[in-house]
């Protein structure tokens, strides 16, 4: 009597519960497929980040301005320990810390996936290899930026941050360069973040590319110590200083201060971090005379042997306000001659019989009012007021330095287009790559220009003549040196105030433009330093404060030179 | 046709069939175990889960091939009354399941796996034999229901007589397995029931076990928090991921759904590194889904489909009651237990440790099961109406 249909019934309904769940995995696999597979992301799968080694920062010669170590922290994960005292006596056979040192540092973290035991160490290959087959033990590498010279070129370098992000100099505008490419693989991991076996994809790791610099670690030197010198000595508030080579417009050597150390940067003063030469534009003063100079020369206005009456010392009229000279006045002065003794009445009437029109196109031509382009970060432009905004005031004090904003970069631009018989060239720091992987160095300065902002002609009249003299006799003697000619002009420039109108009377840039050799300039150096105490007695001028540490850094530098060579 | 296709070349069929089954089972077995950085210590083999599964596999399938040789009529009642009860086999493997059943509740004889005492542990010599009584007692009363039921007959009818005896003694069985093993038991009473109502009881009598049945797991449910947590994650399966139970599941369905309809491939599977607990043992179809895909759902479902068509001819050829009973009661225990296995993993029931027969990982279900199989095909080889 047994239910054969009943049988059949029951094993066709198992059969077809079988068809069911086939169909209820066809629903899982094909339509839910995506919100699992997203889903089980963060728990199947871990990343691992390979850090590269960033790229060193190098001078003309290869001396490391820049650079990365690798420190290795040794840390515990509290969760995945289980006998405490037994890996701590593992882990103080192989470093040099107590087992009861590490168990306190262990016990003393809050984090139960991280609790550092050892920071910043260099560990052998065979302590490492040691401690990753501890469990509950790893050991992580990070790099540390190191600046071998310190506060020297820390404005030219720059620095990065402690995460590791560039922020200024030459680590921020190379960056990409120095940084390479951070390898990250993605693993599919086990429960306990153990990679498997399967490797999903993987980016592959390139360390970043050294950067060599135009600069000269000796010159930059000599160029901070004579600077720095001389800011104490005179008390002033700030100063910087940049040696070029004229004829590619490399940068041998800057210098801004104050500065900072690029290692302690927790304790650096805000206001020493920015680079006043390219990104701080002042009231050149005299120094811009040669610009306003040579442009009425070379445009034919004047000729080189040309006579200006300075009105001995006294000069006024209506719509241009009185004009006076620093101390003595001057009869007829040569052109040359108005630049040597720096006349600011010579100038005045130069400037105006140019006008406005010629004037304003001269400096334009030497790049004022425009980025120099050089490879710095935070570069200002200066300003240069558009013609229309000009009167007879302008007219008459641009030719002496006022009523213009330029950065120093841009008067070492326009010095170094003098010394490089009137052509144009274009700062830059950074001459070449090497890509560490493959050893390959790739040129990167900037290639000639090739174009002119005056004639050979004047330029030469200039620097070997008009300039020489203000070395010679005028007011840069104090810039001299024995063996070579040096030529330059001082500048002394009212700071204007911060109130609105007027100058402040007590308060100076006291500068030094110029190069070495006349014939030949192999070398040209700006020093200005801004506010040097009055009251020390100890003189003001661009001819008694600057002129002497263009002496020191053309004296140095060309003797370092030299016995390089 | 239908003569090329004789009784022995259905019994072929069968053993072929589970052959296959427990061949998949072992190359699953094998994958899932995979572990993260860690060889083979070969001298203690029979520590690895994976080995000793394949020992196991190759073992399954020499006892299934040995039982089938032995007639099952051997196993028939031939009376109902004691003298005849105790010369049959089958009342002594109940007794000895029962006897068993009580001795792995003794603590100190009893192993506790996942908080439940199901396991007996027993040493022999390097290895140790870890043993489950709850799957032999199965088997016995699965075995012994349908054969008193076959001797039984029209007095299955009987109220007082037959019926009530019976299901006093399934109550006994299934009493000593409900204090550890929840899933088991409520499988083991649905299945008693309908052994019990195929072979001819009367389908009013059951109006007075199932209710009691009923009343008694619904009381175990409510008594163990561990149970009411795996019911309530299976009915609110969003917001019980984050919890044990539900989290289980959660990665089976994870394991499932990204193998895709063509899967990872073989061995290419990543749930099984510690993702999914059980991986192995209960949720070793989530395994197959993930690395073979849908294919590989297919392979199974169809396996175990034709398992049950191989089995209704079986029992539409065989012209012994006995053997008509037990040949269904084998089919539907393996059927009706893979269902559920694969119900459980694709979260159409809620989670109770059953295992899926041939493919999960363990010795005793395994050796069991073959047995069981050896059984039937010995049914069909001795099925006396041939198909004309």
């Amino acid at each position: 009597m047994i239910r054969i249909k009943t049988a059949i019934v029951m094993l066709v309904i198992a059969a077809a519960a079988f068809l069911g769940i086939g169909g209820r995995c066809f629903y899982l696999q094909y339509f839910c497929r995506e919100f699992y597979q997203k889903s089980s992301e963060k728990s199947q799968h871990s990343n691992f980040i390979e850090q590269t080694r960033r790229g060193a920062i190098l001078d003309c010669r290869g001396r490391t301005l820049a650079a990365s170590v690798p420190l290795e922290t040794i840390f515990a994960e509290p969760r995945a320990i289980s006998d405490l005292k037994a890996v701590a006596n593992e882990l103080s056979e192989i470093l040099d810390i107590s087992a009861s040192e590490i168990t306190e540092k262990v016990l003393a973290g809050r984090n139960p996936g991280y609790a550092p035991v050892a920071r910043e160490i260099t560990l052998t290959d065979e302590q490492r290899k040691a401690i990753r087959k501890i469990r509950g033990i790893g050991v992580e590498t990070k790099w540390k930026r190191s600046y071998p010279l310190g506060r020297t070129a820390a404005h030219v370098v720059g620095f990065v941050g402690t995460d590791g992000k560039a922020l200024a100099g030459i680590e921020l505008k190379y960056n990409k360069l120095l940084s390479g490419k951070t390898g990250k693989s993605t693993f599919f991991s086990d429960v306990a973040r153990r990679p498997i076996g399967l490797e999903e994809n993987k980016s592959f790791a390139a360390d970043g590319s050294d950067i060599v610099l135009t600069i000269d670690a000796v010159i930059q030197e000599f160029t901070r110590s004579a600077l720095s010198k001389q800011i104490t000595r005179y008390n002033a508030e700030s100063g910087f200083a940049v040696v070029m080579n004229p004829c590619t417009g490399a940068v041998l050597s800057m210098v801004s201060l104050p500065d900072f150390d690029p290692e302690t940067l927790a304790d650096a003063d805000a206001n020493s971090m920015g680079n006043h030469l390219i990104s701080d534009p002042f009231e050149p003063g005299s120094i811009f005379k040669p610009i306003v100079a040579a442009w009425a020369v070379d445009s034919g206005v004047f000729k080189q042997n040309d006579v200006v009456f300075c009105e001995n010392g006294r000069y006024a009229g209506k719509g241009f306000g009185r004009i006076g000279e620093y101390r003595d006045g001057f009869g007829h002065l040569s052109i040359g001659d108005i630049l040597a003794f720096s006349s600011n009445i010579g100038m005045t009437k130069i400037g105006q019989k140019m006008g406005a029109k010629k004037i304003y196109e001269g400096i334009k031509f030497f790049g004022f009012g425009v980025k120099t382009g050089i490879d710095l970060p935070g570069e200002e432009p200066g300003i240069i007021w558009p013609l229309k905004r000009w009167d007879g005031y302008s007219v008459a004090r641009i030719p002496y330095g006022h009523e213009v904003l330029v950065t120093g970069m841009q008067i070492a631009k326009a010095y170094c287009v003098l010394a490089n018989d009137g052509k144009i060239i274009k700062p830059y720091l950074a001459k070449a790559v090497i890509d560490t992987s493959s050893s390959q160095t790739k040129i990167i300065s900037p290639k000639p220009l090739g174009g002119c902002v005056i004639n050979s002609e004047t330029s030469r009249w200039l620097v070997r003549q008009a300039l020489s003299n203000a070395v010679k006799k005028g007011t840069g003697k104090r810039a001299a040196l024995k063996k070579y000619q040096v030529w330059g002009k001082t500048g002394t420039a009212n700071i204007a105030k911060s109130t609105g109108k007027g100058y402040d009377e007590s308060n100076y840039v006291a500068s030094f433009a110029g190069g070495v050799p006349a014939k030949d300039p192999a070398i040209v150096v700006l020093v200005s330093i801004r506010k040097p105490n009055r009251k020390l007695g100890l003189g003001y001028t661009g001819g008694s404060v600057a002129a002497p540490v263009v002496n020191e850094i053309l004296d140095k530098s060309l003797g370092y030179l030299q016995s390089g060579n | 046709m239908k003569n090329t296709f004789d009784n022995n070349k259905l019994a072929d069929s069968i053993a072929a069939l589970v052959v296959t089954l427990i061949g998949f089972g072992a190359v699953f077995v094998f994958s899932a175990s995979a572990r993260v950085g860690a060889d083979y210590d070969w001298k203690n083999f029979y520590n690895y889960l994976e080995l000793r599964q394949l020992f196991f596999c190759i073992l399954a399938i020499a006892v299934m091939l040995a039982v089938s040789l032995f007639n099952y009529k051997w196993l028939a009642f031939k009376s109902v009354r004691p003298s005849g009860l105790i010369q049959n086999p089958l009342s002594w493997l109940l007794l000895i399941s029962i006897a068993l059943l009580v001795i792995v509740l003794i603590p100190g004889l009893g192993t506790e796996v996942n908080y439940a005492r199901r396991w007996l542990r027993v040493p022999a010599g390097p290895i140790t034999i870890n043993f489950q009584p709850s799957e032999l007692a199965k088997w016995a009363l699965v075995f012994f229901l349908s054969a008193v039921s076959a001797k039984l007959g029209e007095k299955l009818r009987l109220f007082k007589k037959s019926f009530l005896p019976l299901i006093i003694l399934i109550g006994l069985v299934l009493g000593l397995i409900i204090i550890e093993d929840f899933g088991t038991t409520a499988f083991l009473g649905a299945i008693s029931f309908t052994i019990l109502l195929v072979a001819g009881a009367k389908w009013w009598h059951f109006i007075t076990p199932i209710p009691v049945l009923a009343g008694v797991l619904t009381l175990a449910i409510i008594k163990s928090p561990e149970r009411i947590e795996r019911i309530t994650a299976f009915l609110s399966p969003t917001d019980a991921s984050s919890q044990a139970a539900g989290y289980q599941v959660e990665q089976s369905l994870t394991a499932i759904s990204t193998g895709g309809l063509l899967g990872k491939g073989l061995g290419r599977g990543i749930s099984k590194y510690g993702h999914l607990p059980e991986d192995t043992t209960d949720f070793i179809f989530a395994i197959v889904a993930e690395e073979m895909g849908f294919i590989g759902v297919v392979a199974v479902v169809l396996l175990f489909i034709l398992f049950i068509i191989l089995g209704v001819m079986t029992i539409h050829r065989c012209r012994d009651n006995f053997g008509r009973l037990l040949a269904f009661a084998i089919v539907l225990t393996i059927a009706s237990q893979a269902a559920i296995n694969l119900g459980v993993v694709t979260r159409l029931l809620p989670t109770k440790g059953i295992a899926l027969p041939f493919i999960s990982a363990g010795g005793s279900h395994l050796l069991l099961a073959a047995a069981a199989v050896g059984i039937l095909i010995n049914i069909t080889r001795n099925s006396s109406g041939k198909t004309q």
